[in-house]
């Protein structure tokens, strides 16, 4: 052993067979397939929204006199602004995208049912949120859809009973938008939630690492060996995708960059108001209902897939020969597919 | 084939190449970095497309006048492929076509030119006081140019210059040639076989301005190549009410300069400051002056200049130019953009006496008094084109704020309609009609004084109040119109009516004071003689 050998070892007492031991856990043979490694997808793109998004932060100001500026100084002036604001903003899409096909994967595969019950309810918190990083993310840039977005957002918390305005008062820093608001927004997108996911993060990945991952067994598969290594093969297979997902990302912040509307203008409401893309659905569900109820309705839907694994074990006793769960799934994805094609296509 | 069955060598090979790809897009993103810093900075083109047209004119060109070449390159024109030729290109029986290397073309382009492809813009810069500018070449600015200081025909030097022999001719318009016409438009001339001139007049043009007069035609003065040639006093010229050859006023290069036609150029108030400036309207200075100004001058460079539509409430906020008030689109008008600069203005204050700015389907000024026959010719009123600047003006400021402005804009003006400019009016008509002065414009020095005081300080103090410059407004404006009129035009109106009286005409005498006191004895004038 070298010098420099025995003297790391002195202070990191890990063998090298630990080390292997640690990083080569066999997965399941499922693992083979491209459907089944998106998991891993969403937190690749999460790390590049954390090194992107510092990168933003170097010239970001988040202020409503000087936000628009910003921003439009780092997509239009700053050295590879455009770029790096068009990667983090594709990034973003593409997580969203990612974390709704992983959860969908989750589902239909039944992978969150005991003993991984917890670990689908750290997913949901996880996709909660990934969707409000989105939602403070898309309000920093302080352009006219931006504004009236995340004042209609506002409104929609002020609607919750009892909590609602004061909700709306800690998110906005007063009863309005306000000189204050953009500061907690970015405090929000840049620090809380980012934090609040990198835990969320460390104890979803314990505990696939504890619970191991759902062995799925499909009748093609005949092989006697029900495992292959993590190491190299499934990292090899991250990698690939990573690389994918890199060029993927490049792509589109070259070809598609991302661009700016006119800036806000408190005393004039636009004639149409659009969130991002993945809220379209509660957007339309809000439209349909009437404001308290359709606050309140769709917190139970939250909720109700926050308890899934309970509901589902449920149903199961109440239902066994049924596919209850399936079918649900079905309906609940059609209606979320259908709700956000419909709020796309209609201006109003 | 699923991922893990691909063999872990056929994995390496994979995660090799599209790490080599991704390596090729971030070198394809710093090449995308790197031309976008140079042509921020002016070191590199913007995408060129030279048409087929003009490659000719290009390649020799880039050796002969390279910089109207990369003036060219650096312009929208050559983004989409517009060339040399689409421009100066003539027809057959223009009265400026040559043949220039296998191409019928013509020196002048012409608003005539431009609106084959910018119709509506020409269309509405046609009805524009800019598009009328060189209709000075009758005014009393041009007599100034043309005989007060200059002299309408060539007269010969009395003494030699020495080191320049060749001057034998004194060319008495220079002075209009190289001052008021190079704002207003000269009336652009070929030279003459019998050695006059022939322009617009002589050639006659038709719509499609190709001259009717053959005669005319086959007298202009062409070289051993053919090209004709231009009177050099009126050719080159840019200015913005040019009378052209084939009959269209105008020049589009006195903003949009040649070869590059800028916008953002156009957008600047240094653009208008050509002609916009100096002791008469310095509206540039004033514009300077204003917190308007102050404002462009701290954040121009976060105005988006460079915006494709440069829409106001859109595009940019931060300050007003010249363009923004006069022209430029905006978020409360669909962002449409106007070539004529009268479209917002609600006063005239260009004459002795301000006018509102009714106009009728000629576009000229309304003068009648009577009401009903006003409202009868009455086709754009002052009134809508107020509304339509105000519309600009709210997108920072409230309607009581802008309403407020309007009635110290109007007060402003109507203050020197009323005490100075009327009654100076009227005492330079009595002098006139009792004989005590000659019809003849600047031979007597009452006159300059009377045009002092409303040509150049009247105008900077209502043109002060109407861009929110208060020096202008008083110490440049109406301090030196009351000085000029209580100092100089009073006495000097005394003096002549004295002279007149001491000569025996009594009665002419009598009639100029008795229209001087009348004046004097109004309650704003009376504080002036009330100590002696």
């Amino acid at each position: 052993m070298g010098v420099i050998s025995r003297w790391v070892q002195e202070r990191l007492p890990v063998s090298g067979d630990q080390l292997r031991e640690l990083t080569n856990e066999p997965v399941p043979n499922h693992l083979k397939r491209w459907w089944f490694c998106l998991g891993g997808t969403p937190m690749y793109l999460f790390v590049v929204q954390i090194a992107t998004g510092i990168l933003l932060a170097i010239y970001y100001e988040p202020s409503p006199r000087t936000a628009y500026d910003s921003v439009r100084y780092i997509t239009e002036e700053a050295s590879f602004g455009w770029y790096i604001r068009g990667l983090h903003k594709w990034a973003a899409t593409l997580m969203v995208a990612a974390v709704i096909l992983h959860q969908i994967r989750i589902y239909f595969t039944g992978a969150y049912r005991k003993p991984r019950e917890l670990n689908w309810m750290i997913g949901v918190f996880l996709l909660i949120c990934t969707l409000v990083t989105g939602f403070t993310g898309y309000s920093l840039v302080y352009e006219q859809l931006s504004y009236w977005g995340a004042t209609v957002g506002a409104n929609i918390t002020d609607s919750i009973p009892v909590v609602g305005p004061w909700m709306k008062s800690m998110l906005l820093g007063g009863a309005d938008y306000s000189e204050r608001t953009l500061s907690r927004f970015f405090i929000l997108h840049a620090a809380i939630l980012p934090a609040t996911m990198v835990m969320l993060l460390a104890i979803h990945v314990s505990l696939i690492r504890l619970q191991g991952i759902t062995d799925l067994r499909f009748e093609d598969d005949d092989s006697e060996k029900r495992t292959f290594n993590f190491f190299p093969d499934h990292l090899y297979t991250e990698l690939i995708m990573g690389l994918v997902l890199m060029i993927l990302l490049s792509v589109l912040a070259t070809v598609l960059p991302a661009t700016m509307g006119p800036r806000a203008d408190p005393l004039t409401t636009p004639e149409v108001i659009k969130p991002e893309w993945f809220f379209y659905v509660a957007f339309r569900w809000l439209k349909l209902f009437s404001g308290t109820f359709a606050v309140l309705s769709m917190g139970f839907i939250v909720f109700v897939m926050l308890i899934w694994p309970f509901v589902d074990k449920w149903l199961l006793k109440r239902f066994p020969a049924t596919e209850m769960s399936v079918w649900i799934g079905i309906v609940g994805a059609l209606t979320i597919i259908g709700f956000t094609i419909w709020e796309a296509a209609v201006a109003h | 084939m699923g991922l893990g069955e691909m063999s872990l060598r056929f994995k390496q090979f994979v995660i090799a190449f599209l790490g080599l790809a991704f390596l090729g897009s971030l070198i394809f993103v710093q090449y995308m970095e790197v031309t976008r810093k140079r042509q921020e900075s002016g070191l590199a083109d913007s995408h060129v497309a030279v048409p087929d047209s003009s490659k000719r004119c290009v390649s020799c060109h880039e050796q002969q006048t390279a910089g109207i070449v990369a003036h060219w390159e650096g312009s929208t024109h050559a983004e989409k492929g517009i060339g040399c030729f689409d421009c100066h290109e003539a027809k057959q029986g223009d009265a400026d076509a040559f043949q220039h290397e296998g191409y019928l073309i013509a020196t002048v382009v012409t608003p005539l030119d431009c609106a084959r492809c910018h119709a509506q813009v020409v269309e509405e810069f046609s009805r524009s006081h800019h598009a009328a500018a060189g209709n000075i070449l009758a005014s009393l600015d041009n007599f100034l140019a043309e005989t007060v200081e200059g002299n309408r025909q060539p007269f010969n030097p009395h003494s030699p210059t020495p080191g320049r022999p060749d001057i034998d001719s004194v060319n008495g318009m220079a002075s209009s040639f190289l001052g008021c016409q190079q704002c207003h438009g000269s009336k652009v001339a070929l030279q003459s076989t019998d050695g006059g001139k022939i322009t617009v007049d002589d050639l006659q043009p038709g719509p499609n301005g190709q001259p009717t007069n053959r005669e005319a035609l086959g007298k202009i003065v062409k070289d051993q190549n053919g090209k004709p040639q231009f009177d050099s006093g009126t050719w080159p010229n840019t200015g913005i009410g040019r009378l052209n050859l084939d009959g269209s006023n105008g020049s589009c290069t006195a903003c949009h300069s040649r070869h590059d036609f800028s916008p953002r150029r156009a957008r600047q108030p240094e653009n208008c400051g050509k002609c916009h400036l100096g002791p008469d309207h310095p509206q540039k200075e004033i514009y300077e002056e204003s917190k308007h100004g102050v404002a462009f001058r701290d954040l121009k460079d976060k105005m988006n200049l460079e915006a494709t539509d440069w829409v106001l409430g859109e595009d940019y906020s931060q300050a007003p130019t010249c363009a923004t008030c006069h022209m430029s689109g905006h978020s409360k008008n669909g962002g449409r953009i106007t070539h004529d600069p009268g479209e917002r203005l609600s006063w005239t204050n260009r004459p002795p006496v301000s006018l509102v700015l009714d106009t009728d389907i000629n576009g000229k000024v309304v003068k009648e008094a009577d009401p009903t026959k006003r409202a009868q010719l009455v086709v754009h009123s002052a009134e809508s084109k107020r509304n339509e600047m105000k519309q600009v003006c709210s997108h920072c400021h409230t309607n009581d704020y802008i309403n407020s402005f309007y009635k110290q804009y109007d007060d402003l003006v109507v203050l020197f309609n009323e005490k100075f400019a009327k009654p100076g009016q009227k005492i330079i008509g009595a002098l006139r009609e009792n004989g005590l002065i000659t019809d003849l414009q600047f031979d007597e020095e009452i006159e300059f004084t009377w045009f002092y005081l409303w040509h150049h300080e009247g105008r900077r103090a209502r043109h002060g109040a109407s861009m929110m410059a208060p020096d202008y407004t008083h110490w440049h404006g109406m301090y030196e119109v009351a000085e000029r009129f209580y100092m100089e035009l009073i006495p000097q109106a005394r003096e002549i009516a004295h002279q007149a009286e001491e000569e025996g005409n009594t009665d002419a005498a009598e009639k100029v004071n008795a229209a001087i006191e009348a004046i004097l004895a109004r309650p704003e004038h009376q504080w002036f003689e009330s100590g002696k």
